[in-house]
């Protein structure tokens, strides 16, 4: 590469920092948007654990429920800062015309692209961060070294998914208004039978051969999995990884197909 | 500013029998014209006439269906990168994150670019200074239609679009917003601008293109637009019941007409007109009430070319008059 081109690459990263800064001083600064994607999640983890308490699994090896229900929120915390958040922020700022204004500056739209993933898994690892923290402290979840690589692996592609998805889906939110709707009708009802608020006993097996389709059952599961006191290894689950992948390259595919439109002409 | 003269490379911009279409709807119908470097050039149309789908064209944020476009010698639909760092844009309507303050704002659109104009400077030009640190959900219609152009001036453009940059402004702040874009003109930059409003175009641009129905009508200087300078003047006073019009002194003019009290005069020799007439009437001691004289206005001009005066009352009409 010649030094020209490598200089201009140098600066573009730059600026992809830069703009990093200020996709993250605006998620923080909305309050509005903090709550439903951020605190949500964290809400629901005391609610329920304080209604479960002193409840055990028996299928699951009779583990405490806070226990299976901390990798369970985790789960839908990703969900909401990645694909909750971006569909909805997406679609809010091509309604109002950002997206068209950022189009006609010279920030490369991969630049911009990239910024808004990397503000967003800045985002994920604080829920991460303060999710398990919490897991830890109250609720009497262990972080084992052993089982860290499915963990993040987990992590890794369950973000990488619902990241691209939340932009890729947002070609089919008709405006700004509907999309905490739509995003919603999508999310909650696979969030039920993907055991994330309890587990699958006793759930017909349709429904659980269902869920098994979509991601949210393999991120919950696998993080499940890392979290479990049973497991043994290093807690890569093939399947759910298998699953997440998959849906990351639908993901891409729906993302790339969003981005692609020019934003001037009529939709 | 002589744009008979100019060269290619001097043009701003340069389109070409440019076409586009939206299914069958023929939106622009082969347009030509030309943008000198430095000139305020306008396109005034009622709504729906196609300056919109031009101006966007010109951006890069739309495809032509035929025709050749060429801004800053370069091709608009090819997007590049280049292109953008030279041409400051203001759309209708288009939104700015709205969680960060107008100084976060001017910064981080202005990193993107490699030239760029201080924070402080824009702060200025646009009379934004007190709103600073205010985020921009916060500020008011007008105030969010100056940071537009703040935002669109960040990277100190050769050229600069504005899209009907007055629409819906009060009075005050159309003036306050043409000063500025005045002052555009005095930084030497060329200033590509969309308007329904005549006052607009003829107070602010050098040259004015008439738009209707996809295609261009009339071109020319606003004060000689559609051969306006070569109309008659038209005289109007109210005569007293006592007198009637073959009173009235012999005046050079082509048409005399008497409505009620009313009197309008036509004529291609006002000055001499009106001295006939206002002599006449004070050595005869008439009062002429509601004494006038003036050329037809560009509103005037406007209503006949795009065939949307008293024949024509549609919808679109009365937003063109105002």
């Amino acid at each position: 590469m010649s030094p020209v081109a490598t200089s201009s690459v140098k600066r573009d990263l730059g600026l992809v920092a830069w703009q990093v800064r200020y996709e993250q001083r605006a998620y923080w600064r909305n309050r509005g948007r903090g709550i439903f994607t951020f605190v949500f999640p964290l809400m629901f983890l005391v609610i329920f654990a304080s209604l479960n308490k002193g409840a055990h699994i028996s299928s699951r090896g009779g583990i405490a429920y806070d226990a299976f229900f901390v990798p369970g929120i985790l789960a839908y915390g990703v969900i909401a800062t990645t694909f909750v958040n971006m569909a909805i922020s997406t679609a809010i700022l091509r309604d109002q015309g950002v997206l068209k204004r950022m189009q006609g500056t010279p920030l490369p739209r991969w630049a911009y692209v990239a910024a808004r993933i990397g503000s967003t898994v800045i985002i994920v690892l604080s829920m991460t961060a303060v999710t398990v923290a919490l897991g830890v402290v109250a609720y009497g979840v262990h972080l084992r070294a052993s089982t860290l690589p499915g963990l993040i692996a987990t992590l890794v592609l369950g973000t990488a998914a619902f990241t691209a998805l939340g932009i890729g889906i947002t070609r089919f939110i008709p405006n700004a208004e509907a999309a905490p709707v739509v995003v919603n009708l999508v999310i909650l009802p696979l969030t039920f039978i993907s055991s994330i608020w309890f587990p699958p006993t006793g759930m017909p097996k349709a429904l659980i051969e269902i869920a098994k389709i979509f991601p949210i059952r393999a991120l919950a599961d696998g993080l499940e999995y890392a979290f479990d006191p049973r497991t043994l290894g290093s807690g890569l689950n093939g399947q759910d990884l298998r699953t997440l992948a998959i849906w990351t390259a639908v993901g891409v595919f729906l993302m790339i197909r969003f981005l692609r439109q020019p934003q001037g002409e009529v939709r | 500013m002589t744009t008979t003269q100019t060269q290619t490379n001097e043009l701003a911009i340069e389109v070409r029998a440019l076409r586009r279409s939206y299914g069958d709807v023929e939106a622009v119908r082969g347009v030509s014209f030309e943008v000198a470097r430095g000139e305020v050039f306008c396109l005034l149309g009622p709504n729906g006439a196609g300056k919109t789908t031009i101006v966007e064209i010109l951006e890069g944020y739309r495809t032509r269906s035929g025709g050749e476009t060429r801004v800053l010698g370069m091709d608009p639909a090819r997007g590049q990168r280049e292109l953008r760092e030279r041409v400051g844009i203001v759309l209708q309507q288009c939104g700015v994150q709205s969680d960060l303050t107008v100084t976060e704002l001017l910064e981080m659109y202005g990193r993107y670019h490699a030239r760029r104009r201080s924070v402080d400077e824009l702060l200025e030009l646009v009379e934004l200074r007190e709103k600073r640190d205010v985020r921009a959900r916060n500020l008011s219609g007008g105030q969010l239609r100056r940071l537009d152009l703040a935002l669109a001036l960040v990277g100190d453009p050769d050229l600069v679009f504005l899209d009907e940059p007055t629409t819906g402004f009060d009075p005050g702040a159309r003036r306050q917003a043409w000063s500025t874009i005045r002052s555009l003109c005095d930084l030497g930059k060329t200033v590509f601008l969309t308007t329904h409003y005549m006052d607009e175009a003829q107070h602010l641009a050098n040259r004015v293109a008439v738009m209707n129905e996809g295609r261009i009508i009339a071109m020319g200087r606003p004060e000689e637009l559609g051969g306006r300078d070569l109309r008659p003047a038209e005289i109007r006073f109210s005569l007293p019941p006592a007198w009637s019009l073959g009173d009235l002194p012999d005046v050079p003019c082509d048409e005399r007409a008497l409505d009620g009290d009313r009197v309008l005069l036509l004529t291609k020799q006002p000055v001499l007109a009106a001295q006939r007439i206002t002599t006449w009437a004070l050595d005869h001691d008439v009062d002429l009430g509601h004494f006038s004289v003036s050329q037809p206005t560009l509103e005037d001009i406007y209503l006949e070319l795009t065939g949307s005066g008293e024949e024509n009352q549609s919808a679109p009409a009365e937003e063109v008059v105002r």
